[in-house]
């Protein structure tokens, strides 16, 4: 989530520390950061926040009590959002809210405000929104946006004129959409709805996809005068579904499909509707709030005794608490046992380990030190699928095979994946052997730049053949048709010691073909072949990128000894002449030097 | 390129070449060996059970979202394993099939799969290696201990080792993991730079549960590496790719 650095500020009394000090203040303690940008004498930091922390930290107010249990800043309870019990004790019989499925919708709170002037919203609230890539659309939009980047709680604002019956009734309604039913959000598109999906109404008539987008033709304009916010908490896997179905993942759909609390609602209500009053003018004629069974509060309880034991450190209760005052989580402590009463967002606060996560993450997993596992008293056992197969790695790569590992997605087989992004090969292999055909072919023309007589190639693998995964032993060769059969497993009572790459640093190849030349000459005896060698490369240059001897025989009193040379380049397709000419080149060397040239 | 020519004539029995994926396989495998660990493979095939469900992935949950998964086509339920957790599953329970106690050891190597477009650093096809240590006395201290000794080992110089928090399902404290080489020995690019490597964590009590054993009585750790980008690492790859392009121009070089 994009995250200001001025609207952090916001929360604290005390200037902060720069953009960098707060990404790594979070990286280390909370949030991988994604990126830092600087943008109108601000800094936006992209927060990566983790699927668990959905509940509370999509939002600056989040984010700013994590900075402030990291760096020890005290948030500035005037600013916090959570720090004042929400009031709804002013009523109204004006609006009823009928929720049809309480398991979906377990809360659903209606502001209903009067006499609202919608125009333009104020710099600051304009500065906010765009810093965080948002589009200011006009003060009461925008102060429901506000409020959810703010707080995440989403929210939404509908013209009550709009949404009124014949007789001037604002009967609010949760409900599954009936199939067939249509909508036009407020994106300008129609959208077909399905019995999955909850809607909310207006007198039966649909004005807004719950939890995703809102209707059209209930929407915010100038002309508004009166306005229904709904600050609500939905079902996370009917939002998920709802927005998957009509591809229309929004800024409220994302948090909701994370799971909020109800309680989250109410402080969403609070701040938005004094938001309102504050920029948009209009009086508070009451609300409503249909809230059948609020959950108990959650408690979750730890012992520092489990904390050092799960952790591997020797920390204190003094430490512990000392977490617990500055993530304001309330906490009871007796004879070591510390129970925890998180705040209602603090969804993810359930179990034991997940206080010790937050005792770890706060001291810092620097203190953690790395103590070795102390000697097993057990024997491990031998794999004797992995001892099998490097047993047959080591017998053909002795017999001149190279192995290779060919990709197990194919154009046909027996069974297939549904859901491939590429769409091409959506099959897996029954066999070894197309793949290693192809690779043998593949390999055949570089046979000389890699110096080989032959391409031999292996493959251990596994394939899908007769409703079975099985483990493949395959090898191909140009001598020998591509043959396979399964891999035994072999019982061992200790693995062989075998050989590991000797390579130090891989070197990227060239994509250019090679040309090969070939030369032959008389020298007095086979010895003079390295330093032949050695010439050749020496007066070749830096285009022959080897050099080997291939041929070799004797006659009285001299030897003919052919060498091969590879040209290729990183930069382009060497052509016929220049080849030649180094060629040539080396010719003349060797005859200056004496030799005969066959 | 295969060094460059001792003045032999090439061949035709020549030593073939290993996949460097499997040296490090070998390599790993020994590693883990002298610290106590059973190499245990299983099914590239795998249920949502095994891996999702008894790793603590919520249905219909986000934190499935970024698993980016293969799903089987009329085999609902069958997916193409997106990491080798499921180890910290079925190793339990064939130890406690085979009437055999913790505490466990236990490494997994092998391919899992994403389901994203490829290019130079993403591949759909990749291999990860997977550790678990269960036990009464397991930390997280011995989690960063023996990624550390392994770390050490693998990348031939002296490692540390860095958490960072992070989420995954099946883990709760869950951590990014990052290390650093130092040492002459060390692969240059490499040496004295922090370098994100893994994930990993303390296995969850559900995790434990649905292994078979009492979350009460029994924690352990478990991590996961990519094989791919430690071989990356190590020999300075520059395409993920390569891994599985049967070039011999590739593979000849190990």
């Amino acid at each position: 989530m994009k995250i200001s650095r001025n609207w952090l500020q916001n929360f604290f009394d005390t200037p902060l520390p720069s953009a960098e000090a707060l990404a790594e203040a979070l990286t280390f303690h909370a949030f991988e950061i994604d990126g830092i940008e600087e943008k109108n004498a601000d800094y936006i930091l992209d927060v990566k926040v983790t699927p668990n922390r959905g509940h509370d930290c999509l939002s600056h107010r989040g984010i700013a009590a994590e900075l402030s249990a990291i760096l020890k800043l005290p948030l500035n309870k005037a600013k916090d959002p959570f720090a004042k019990t929400p009031d709804f004790s002013k009523k109204t019989d004006a609006v009823t809210v009928t929720i049809e499925n309480p398991e979906l919708c377990p809360r659903y709170i209606a502001g209903y405000i009067k006499n609202v002037s919608v125009g333009p919203s104020p710099e600051w609230l304009k500065s906010n929104l765009e810093s965080i890539g948002q589009r200011s659309i006009n003060n009461v939009v925008d102060a429901t946006n506000l409020v959810m980047f703010n707080t995440g709680q989403p929210l939404h604002a509908f013209d009550a004129a709009k949404l009124k019956t014949e007789n001037e009734k604002l009967n609010i309604g949760v409900r599954l959409a009936r199939e067939g039913e249509e909508m036009e959000a407020l994106d300008k598109k129609k959208y077909a709805l399905k019995n999955s999906m909850l809607v909310i109404t207006a007198g039966d008539r649909p004005v807004g996809i719950a939890g995703v987008k809102g209707g059209m033709a209930d929407r915010i304009d100038e002309s508004t005068k009166e306005i229904v916010v709904e600050s609500a908490t939905f079902d996370g896997v009917s939002i998920r579904k709802s927005a998957q179905a009509l591809k229309l993942r929004t800024d409220a759909s994302t948090r909701f499909e994370q799971v909020l609390s109800p309680e989250l609602a109410a402080y969403g209500m609070q701040q938005v509707v004094e938001l309102i009053a504050a920029i948009a003018g209009g009086e508070l004629v009451g609300s409503v709030d249909a809230y059948p069974a609020p959950p108990e509060p959650a408690r979750a309880s730890v012992t520092v005794d489990k904390i050092n034991k799960v952790l591997g450190t020797a920390l204190t209760g003094a430490a512990v608490a000392d977490v617990f005052v500055r993530l304001g989580l309330p906490y009871k402590e007796e004879a070591g046992v510390f129970e925890v009463q998180p705040p209602a967002q603090r969804l993810d606060l359930e179990i034991a380990e997940d206080l010790v996560e937050e005792v770890g993450r706060m001291v810092g997993y620097d203190k953690i030190p790395a103590t070795p596992l102390p000697v097993y008293e057990k024997q491990p056992e031998v794999s004797s699928t992995f001892y099998a197969s490097e047993k047959k790695r080591e017998e053909l790569t002795a017999q001149g095979y190279s192995e290779v590992y060919t990709s197990v997605f194919t154009e046909a087989g027996e069974r297939a994946v549904a859901n491939k992004v590429d769409s091409v090969r959506p099959y897996l292999r029954d066999s070894l052997l197309p793949g290693l055909t192809d690779a043998l072919a593949k390999n055949k023309p570089n046979k000389d730049l890699l110096g080989l007589k032959e391409i031999k190639l292996f493959e251990i693998g596994t394939v899908w053949k007769g409703g079975e995964e099985l483990v493949m032993v395959g090898k191909v060769s140009e001598s020998e048709k591509a043959s396979e059969e399964p891999l035994v497993p072999l019982e061992a009572d200790q693995y062989e010691d075998l050989p590991l790459s000797a390579a130090t640093r891989y070197k990227t190849f060239s994509k250019y073909p090679y040309m090969v030349r070939d030369i032959a000459l008389w020298a007095e005896g086979p010895e003079a072949a390295e330093g032949l060698q050695q010439t050749i490369k020496t007066e070749a240059g830096e285009l022959c990128v080897r050099v080997d001897l291939f041929d070799r025989f004797e006659k009285p009193g001299r030897t003919s000894l052919a060498f091969r040379l590879i040209f290729q380049s990183f930069e382009k397709t060497l052509t016929e002449p220049e080849v030649n000419e180094v060629m040539e080149k080396v010719s003349a060397t060797l005859k200056g030097q004496g030799f005969e040239i066959r | 390129m295969e060094g460059n020519t001792g003045g032999k004539t090439p061949q035709a029995h020549a030593r073939g070449h290993l996949h460097p994926i499997s040296s490090l396989i070998r390599e790993a495998n020994q590693i883990f060996l002298r610290m106590g660990f059973t190499l245990a493979q299983g099914p590239l095939l795998e249920s949502e059970w095994y891996n999702f469900d008894a790793l603590n992935f919520p249905t219909d949950h986000p934190a499935r979202d970024m698993q980016d998964t293969f799903f089987m086509k009329d085999e609902p339920g069958m997916v193409l394993r997106t990491h080798t957790s499921a180890a910290q599953i079925r190793y339990p329970e064939k130890q406690l099939a085979a009437g055999v106690p913790p505490p466990y050891r236990a490494i997994s190597i092998g391919k899992v799969f994403r389901n994203e477009a490829t290019d130079v650093t993403h591949e759909a096809e990749f291999f990860q290696i997977e550790g678990l240590a269960i036990g009464e006395g397991v930390t997280l201290a011995h989690l960063k201990g023996t990624l550390t000794e392994f770390f050490s080992k693998i990348f031939q110089g002296s490692a540390e080792v860095r958490f960072r928090p992070s989420f995954f399902p099946f883990t709760e404290p869950s951590v990014e993991v990052d290390m650093r080489v130092t040492g002459t020995s060390a692969p240059e690019k490499l040496r004295d730079r922090w370098i994100e490597i893994g994930g990993a964590g303390m296995m969850h009590p559900n995790v434990i549960k649905n292994a078979g054993l009492d979350p009460q009585k029994y924690q352990g750790f478990a991590f996961g590496c990519g094989l791919d980008r430690i071989a990356i690492l190590r020999w300075g790859i520059d395409d993920i790719r390569l891994m599985h392009s049967a070039d011999l121009r590739f593979v000849n070089q190990f």
